[in-house]
């Protein structure tokens, strides 16, 4: 439905142009949740702002069924916006703000009042559909600005770190109401945020960027489990890493007591192993066993975190759940075996970290 | 005891506050109390011969705002002078916030949509001329359109006119002459609003189907209202009491309230009629003020 093709983006010009955004290409399909997830200053902001036409591109195409949108002015794309801040009108009140761009259509004054009252009830917010949108909460205001960018029924719905000033309960509420409308209205919806969690849980697919670039686009397991690089594999959850090396189809680490099967070509590796797949303990067979020291216990909760340190001085973090284990499981400064089973090994190409 | 002990605390709390806020109060009432009460006392007296006023209760000075006596026959008729007088100030005070805004909102739009560091550079070029005497600047736009002006020299010799065109002592000059001096005053309350305007608004209602006419009807003008009242407001009111530019750019032709009133206390020895003339042009600015408050308190009390 939506192909991006070698979109990119420069800032300024000669010596001082500074590159947004590298020549990126990627498809939306219909109805899916398609987020772009990123560190501050990865271009994310850039990409959704070029899809809503306020940025234009400085090469590449933007083709929204068929048509090359890249030029066509922001009023003229089927494609709205929900903002960061918001941006709701506040001389208007919730009823004229959601009725704005029905308004700017030129639609008739019953079907706008008919579409804003369907639209308040989805956010269900029909209650205040009076009031001036400076009197709502923060929570209001975000489902103000959904409504208002719902009502015209776009083909692509964008937001823009909706819900960063949400604080962290409203936060999920809105996760959820969110998901919940986009099942709902069937809607194919784009959006932008650097809170991993938050992408993971609401996600169909998620691309991970930095730098301009795109590092993988994946389903959020996919890119949890199988991370493309180190990058994506550091910024998607809590990692291990641990420098090793591949010979003969053997994987070495000189933590480890002895070598495991690995499936990678000769060279050094990084290992990447996420917190709760170590286990502490007892030697499986197929793992690799390495002597740790504990360090730290930091409780959470549902679940327990394992600071240790291992021979060579790295660092090694294993989540235990608090639910399966009796709190004894380990004690701090007690040197204790622990196994990196086979399957929750991940081996990435080393970079110059 | 309680409640006497808080009665005696608020007794001296009000008695606190008066006193904080005497000396204001003094200052209030000793210069703009007191004088506009002499005015008012001066309005219902008789001329005195030589200026001043003779302690005489006469309806002589209110009565000549409007009317006047034939000398011979003493018949009554409305003083054409004076309503002239009257409609010129009202009318070339909204010329002068007419044209202010249409010169102004646009300036200060220019101002407010210049990178950060460039606006204090504009606003500066806009406030220069508000440092300069008022005398002088209004002589200096007298030189641009006078008969042998800068304006008609460079026509003459252009060979675009045979004769130069006659603009002073003409409504002309005097709101070519208003319109220079309160420009500013239009400027700075409009770039004010528009540079506290968030433009994401102008982006959420372009990117809402919005054309940038249709942008800039609902969603700007509504929100920079106020700026732009404000300072029509602030070139309405000097304007309507002006003194010095229709002196100079008007004469004794275009005279406006302010040229009369001052007249009536020089050349005309009627002080009772100076005294009421200037409370009609002071019921005028209510007036002004009171259609501006509706303007922009009334508009969020509704809710």
């Amino acid at each position: 439905m939506l192909d991006i093709r070698n979109l990119s983006k420069r800032f300024g010009r000669g010596e001082s142009a500074v590159t947004a955004l590298h020549e990126v290409s990627f498809s939306i399909k219909e109805g899916e949740f398609f987020t772009l997830l990123g560190p501050s200053g990865c271009g994310k902001t850039t990409l959704l702002r070029m899809i809503a036409g306020f940025e234009p591109p400085s090469g590449g195409a933007l083709v929204l069924d068929g048509q090359d949108i890249a030029h066509t002015p922001p009023n003229r794309r089927p494609v709205n916006t929900v903002f960061q801040n918001y941006a709701l009108f506040p001389h208007m009140t919730v009823a004229e703000n959601v009725g704005f761009a029905l308004g700017a259509l030129g639609k008739r004054q019953a079907e706008i009042d008919e579409t804003v009252g369907r639209m308040l009830d989805l956010v269900q917010l029909g209650h205040l559909a009076h009031r001036k949108s400076g009197e709502l909460s923060g929570g209001q205001q975000q489902r103000v600005a959904l409504a208002r960018a719902l009502a015209p029924k776009p083909r692509i719905l964008l937001l823009d770190e909706p819900l960063s000033a949400l604080d962290m309960k409203l936060r999920k509420e809105m996760q959820v109401e969110l998901k919940r409308l986009q099942r709902e209205t069937g809607l194919t919806f784009i959006f932008v945020t650097h809170d991993q969690e938050e992408a993971l849980t609401m996600s169909d697919r998620i691309a991970v960027m930095s730098g301009g670039r795109f590092q993988q686009i994946a389903e959020p397991r996919d890119l949890y489990d199988q991370p493309a690089n180190r990058f994506v594999a550091g910024f998607i959850g809590e990692t291990n890493f641990l420098d090793g090396r591949c010979e003969g189809g053997q994987l070495i680490l000189p933590e480890a007591e002895a070598p495991v099967p690995a499936a990678h070509d000769d060279g050094p590796v990084t290992v990447m192993v996420r917190p709760e797949r170590v286990v502490l303990g007892a030697a499986q067979p197929g793992a690799l066993v390495l002597q740790a020291k504990v360090e730290q216990l930091v409780y959470f909760g549902t679940d327990t975190h394992v600071h240790m340190a291992l021979a060579n001085g790295n660092t090694l973090v294993a989540r235990v759940q608090n639910a399966d284990q009796s709190d004894a499981a380990c004690r701090e400064g007690e040197t204790i075996p622990v196994s990196l089973p086979g399957g929750a090994l991940r081996l990435l190409p080393q970079e110059a970290a | 005891m309680g409640r006497s002990s808080e009665d005696h605390a608020r007794v001296a709390d009000t008695r606190r506050r008066w006193a904080l806020a005497s000396p204001a109060l003094a200052i209030i009432t000793l210069f703009s109390i007191l004088p506009l009460l002499v005015v008012v006392v001066y309005s219902f007296l008789s001329p005195g011969d030589f200026g001043g006023v003779h302690w005489k209760l006469s309806f002589e000075g209110w009565f000549s705002v409007l009317f006047e006596r034939d000398i011979f026959d003493d018949t009554v008729s409305l003083s054409d002078a004076h309503l002239t007088i009257l409609t010129r100030s009202v009318v070339l005070s909204l010329a002068t916030t007419v044209i202010t805004l249409f010169l102004g909102v646009p300036t200060a739009w220019f101002i407010a949509t210049r990178p950060q560091k460039q606006r204090a550079f504009w606003l500066l070029l806009i406030t220069i001329p508000f440092w300069t005497n008022l005398l002088v600047r209004t002589i200096a736009v007298q030189e641009m359109i006078r008969s042998d002006g800068v304006f008609n020299r460079i026509m003459l010799g252009l060979g675009l006119i045979d004769e130069p065109i006659q603009m002073m002592f003409t409504n002309f000059a005097l709101l070519v002459g208003m319109a220079y001096v309160f420009l500013p005053l239009m400027v700075l309350p409009v770039y004010s609003a528009i540079e506290r305007f968030d433009f994401r608004l102008a982006e959420a209602g372009y990117d809402l189907y919005a054309s940038r006419l249709y942008c800039l009807r609902r969603v700007i003008l509504p929100m920079v209202r106020p700026g732009v009242i404000a300072g029509s407001i602030l070139v309405f009111i000097p304007s309507l009491g002006a003194y010095v530019t229709p002196r100079i750019m008007g004469g004794g032709k275009s005279m406006m309230l302010g040229n009369l009133i001052e007249m009536q206390f020089g050349q005309g020895r009627n002080w009772p009629l100076g005294a009421a003339l200037s409370l009609t042009l002071t019921a005028l600015v209510l007036v002004a003020l009171i259609w501006y408050s509706r303007l922009t308190g009334g508009g969020s009390r509704r809710d």
